[in-house]
Parts: structure tokens; C-alpha cells; sequence
């Protein structure tokens, strides 16, 4: 950036701000769910990290297969999954989203808006039919 | 005070030029593949989620023991990875200060691989171990 | 390397009040506007300005000119068709980037915020430093390239394949969506932007030029065109109407397409 030259016994001109962005701009609905996208993304990247333990664990012996199991059965563990769950599926919907996009579909101002809030219902709705679903049978075993 | 680089605003967006033969196209085309894969993932790790939950060893050797659920989640393990790779790729050019970038991107590939292994190796074992 | 706070020397200090309507305040608006002056080195501030609805045109570029004219003339900001054809008065009003020429100052229930475009370097109060902004521009090379020998009169162009520039060529480069983008915020030096991009499109999609070709390989990289994920905030903005990332899904179709 070419500073302009200070004219000798006046001030110098100050360096040029930054406007301000983040903290002034209106939120839309097209915008978080792009910023929810990534951090699910991240989520189940490290995510990740669980499902190979536990599947590790039952390549090893019994005795850490039901550590890692006990483990994941405490209520704080059982957070964990649901959270895990819930992070897929919005990422899941939320590619399905993409997918649309990048075929150039779904790009009128309501179809952005539908498109962004399905995704987050759908994913609510999704992670509470499987869990629905795995915490009524699990009672039974 | 930025010192006076003279440098046009042009030479700034042109830069080292565009990146052709490099990873453009190839990421995003890579990335769209293993995410219509990665559609069949979430199915079967859902299916694999609510067979096991809470099941005791024998019946998760059994589970995996079977070759179609053994391939199955091989198939899982190859096709998330990739994804997951090409995925942070993105945030850590994004996000990370120059100097980290690199090792960063280097960080990732190393812990992808890492993850795919135990869980192809993992898996192997079940499956062979019956 | 993003930064997701302001720097040290763009922190905003509140401003002065320059005029209060008192208690009879029924007909009257509170602007709130980015000052920033290079000369002084003080850090930007909030001045707030008392504008009587009654006495001022409809739009919120009526209010500013009125205050520029009557309350505080060293306000400074840029404009001029006043009917969202220059694309000169683009600024942030009540959180969105947008024109202020054909921003009604009705459509803001409470006090009317106005910054610069986002995440820009501000010479002065209201503008922002457009230089790399049209930098990016020049670099997609926005106009018609040939090599076939030109015909005596003009290019020719059938109606169906002018219709296709229908939404890419009304662009006024007003840079609201390009300044609303949170990748080019992140990335802006290398990514090259909504703007540029959907221009980089109209000439693709030109049926007259003939450096497609040339003018893909100048995006085929992972900063150019890539950064963009589909936010749409780009198309949220756009005072025209258009669509910027819509035209760069086309673009990266056309990528694809010419790989398989």
C-alpha cells in the first residue's frame, strides 16, 4: 500500500484502518448454517478419534472393550455420541445441501432459506429417531 | 507504519499465478465423490450403531466377523478418510498463520492415515480372528 | 492467517452526539456513522446525528447528504447517480451491505447504523480503499478477447446467446457482495471474490470470446475461485439482484466438465 508522503511540518497520515465486519454484520440463516457445516466438519473429523478406539478396543482384548464401552455408556459419554450424532447427520444434510448447489439448483433468495432450514430440522430430527430408537432397545438387552 | 513497497495492486492479486495442475478441481471433484460415498457411510455406521449398542464382545466379533459387514466398514474407513483429509484441508489453509500452515497440512495427512489404519487393521482382525 | 477481532488501531471509541432533537423526537431518526479521519491517528469512532424525517428525502443516502449538508460537513462518503446505477454509495446499513441510494430509511425500525463495507481498509469515514478490489477485477480480464480476424462491422451474437449474459451483465461493481463474503474477509488476498468471479463468468459465458479456455486456467486454483463454499451472502446483497454464486457454481461445473 502506497502511503502518501507527509508534506514536511504536517502529520503524517495514520495507517488505514480495518472496517469492522463480524461484529457489526447482520446474521442470516444461509450464513450460520455455512459456519455450522465447518464446525461439524471439524466435530466429526475428531469425532473420528472415538469410533476408532472403540473399534481398536474390540480388535484388543475383552478387558478394554468393556472399558472403552463402560466408558461410552456414562451419561456424559452418552452426551458425547448424541452430540457426535447429531453433528453427522447436520453435516450429512448440510453436503446434501452442497450437492444441490454445486448442480446449480436451490439458488432463488426461499429456496437458500428452505434449503438452510431443513437442514437444521432434519438433523434434530434424524439424530432423535436414531437415539429414540437405540436408547429404547438398549433398555431391553 | 507499513513501510512504501511500491508494488502495484495488480502484481499483488496476480501473485505466483494460478495454481493450474495443482489441487483445484481435483479437490473439489475428490471431496463430492466421497460425499455421495459418504451418504452409504452414515447409513451403514447407523445400522452398525444400532446393532451394537451396548452389545458385549461376542456379538460385535460376530458382527464384524461377517464379510459383507467387514467390507462394509473397510469401505467406511477408506471413504471417510479421504474426506476427512480433503476436509481440514480447507480450514487449516484458511485459518492457520503462515508459518503453521505447513505443518499443519502435514499434521493432518499424518493423523487421517493413523485413524484409517487402526480401523482397517481393527477390522481385519475381527473379521480374520473368527 | 484469520483474525477474527478488529486491530488495534481500527477498534471503534464512541463518538460525539453532533445534534438531539430534545424531547420532541417523534418525527425524528438516529444515524449512527463510522468516522474515521487519517489525519488526526485516533482510532475510528460512532458519531451520532439527529436527522428530521419530515424535512429529508426517503432514502438513507437523503439523510446522509442532509447531514454532510447541514449538520456536519466533513463527513465524508461517496456517491452520485442517487438511483442504483453507479454502484458509488455501497455501505454496511443496519447490518447488511447495501446501497444507500435505494435503501428506504423506513424499512429500519430502530437507529440507523452505517459502517463502510466490511473488512476493507478506510481512507476516510464512509470509504473504503477499493484498489485491490478492482485489482481483482482487472485480473479476470474483463472484456471481449478474440483471435479470429475481426469482421467489418461488429461481433455478431445470436439473441439466445445474449440472453445467457442476462443477470451477469448488470453488475455495477459496487463490491456489496464482495465486501459481505466471510471467505473473502478471510482470504481476500488470493481469493478473488464474488464480483470478480461473476464477471469472470460473463465472459466465459460470452459466445463472441474465444479465450474460455485461457480464462479457466486463470481460476484453476485452490484460492482463486475455490474459497468460495456457497455462503450466498453475496447473493443476500447484491442491490442488482444477481446471483454471484450461482454464477460460480456454473463455473465450477465448466471445470469439472472439461476434466471428464
Amino acid at each position: 500500500m502506497a502511503e502518501a508522503k507527509p508534506i514536511a511540518g504536517t502529520r503524517p497520515l495514520a495507517p488505514k484502518p480495518m472496517s469492522p465486519h463480524l461484529s457489526i454484520y447482520r446474521f442470516q440463516i444461509n450464513m450460520i448454517l455455512s459456519i455450522m457445516h465447518r464446525v461439524t466438519g471439524i466435530t466429526n473429523y475428531f469425532g473420528s478419534l472415538i469410533l476408532a478406539i472403540w473399534i481398536a478396543s474390540a480388535a484388543t482384548s475383552e478387558q478394554a472393550f468393556n472399558t472403552v464401552s463402560s466408558y461410552l455408556a456414562t451419561p456424559l459419554g452418552l452426551v458425547i455420541l448424541i452430540g457426535f450424532t447429531w453433528s453427522v447427520m447436520h453435516h450429512m444434510l448440510g453436503g446434501i445441501r452442497h450437492f444441490v448447489w454445486d448442480v446449480g439448483w436451490g439458488f432463488s433468495k426461499p429456496a437458500v432459506k428452505f434449503l438452510s432450514w431443513a437442514t437444521l430440522f432434519g438433523s434434530l430430527t434424524l439424530t432423535a429417531i436414531i437415539w429414540g430408537y437405540a436408547l429404547s432397545h438398549w433398555g431391553i438387552r | 507504519m507499513p513501510t512504501t513497497t511500491y508494488r502495484t495492486e495488480l502484481k499483488k492479486v496476480r501473485g505466483l499465478g494460478s495454481a493450474i495442475g495443482g489441487p483445484g478441481t481435483d479437490h473439489f471433484w475428490a471431496q463430492r465423490l466421497t460425499a455421495v460415498s459418504n451418504l452409504f457411510v452414515v447409513a451403514f455406521l447407523v445400522y452398525t450403531g444400532l446393532t451394537l449398542a451396548g452389545a458385549p464382545l461376542g456379538e460385535v466379533k460376530a458382527f464384524f466377523g461377517h464379510p459383507f459387514n467387514a467390507i462394509a466398514s473397510i469401505l467406511v474407513v477408506i471413504s471417510t478418510a479421504i474426506h476427512m483429509r480433503l476436509g481440514m484441508q480447507v480450514p487449516v489453509e484458511e485459518y492457520m498463520p503462515h508459518g503453521l500452515k505447513v505443518p499443519f497440512l502435514f499434521l493432518n495427512t499424518f493423523f487421517v492415515i493413523v485413524i484409517a489404519v487402526v480401523g482397517v487393521l481393527s477390522i481385519l482382525k475381527l473379521f480374520l480372528g473368527n | 492467517m484469520v483474525q477474527l477481532t478488529l486491530p488495534k488501531n481500527s477498534k471503534i471509541r464512541k463518538g460525539k452526539t453532533w445534534n438531539s432533537p430534545g424531547a420532541n423526537a417523534a418525527d425524528w431518526k438516529r444515524f449512527e456513522v463510522y468516522r474515521w479521519d487519517p489525519t488526526t491517528g485516533h482510532n475510528p469512532q460512532m458519531d451520532t446525528y439527529w436527522v428530521n424525517l419530515k424535512e429529508c428525502g426517503p432514502m438513507v443516502l437523503d439523510a446522509i447528504i442532509k447531514i454532510k449538508n447541514e449538520i456536519d460537513p466533513t463527513l465524508a462518503f461517496r456517491r452520485s447517480c442517487r438511483e442504483g446505477i453507479c454502484g458509488s454509495c455501497a455501505m454496511n446499513i443496519d447490518g447488511t451491505n447495501t446501497l444507500a441510494c435505494t435503501k428506504p430509511i423506513k424499512e429500519i425500525s430502530s437507529t440507523v447504523k452505517i459502517y463502510p463495507l466490511p473488512h476493507m481498509s478506510v481512507s476516510k469515514d464512509l470509504i473504503p480503499d477499493l484498489s485491490h478490489f478492482f485489482a481483482q477485477h482487472r485480473s479476470i480480464e474483463p472484456w471481449l478477447q478474440t483471435d479470429s480476424p475481426p469482421p467489418e462491422t461488429e461481433w455478431l451474437q445470436s439473441r439466445d446467446d445474449r440472453a445467457v449474459l442476462d443477470g451477469l451483465y448488470e453488475c455495477i461493481l459496487c463490491a456489496c457482495c464482495t465486501t459481505s463474503c466471510p471467505s473473502y474477509w478471510w482470504n481476500g488476498a488470493r481469493f478473488l471474490g464474488p464480483a470478480s468471479l461473476l464477471q469472470a463468468r460473463r465472459w466465459i459465458a460470452d459466445s463472441r470470446d474465444e479465450r474460455t479456455g485461457e480464462r479457466l486456467d486463470n481460476l484453476e486454483d485452490p484460492f482463486r475461485m475455490y474459497r468460495c463454499h456457497t455462503i450466498l451472502n453475496c447473493a443476500q446483497v447484491c442491490p442488482k439482484g444477481l446471483n454471484p454464486g450461482e454464477a460460480i457454481a456454473e463455473l465450477k461445473k465448466l471445470m469439472v466438465e472439461r476434466q471428464l
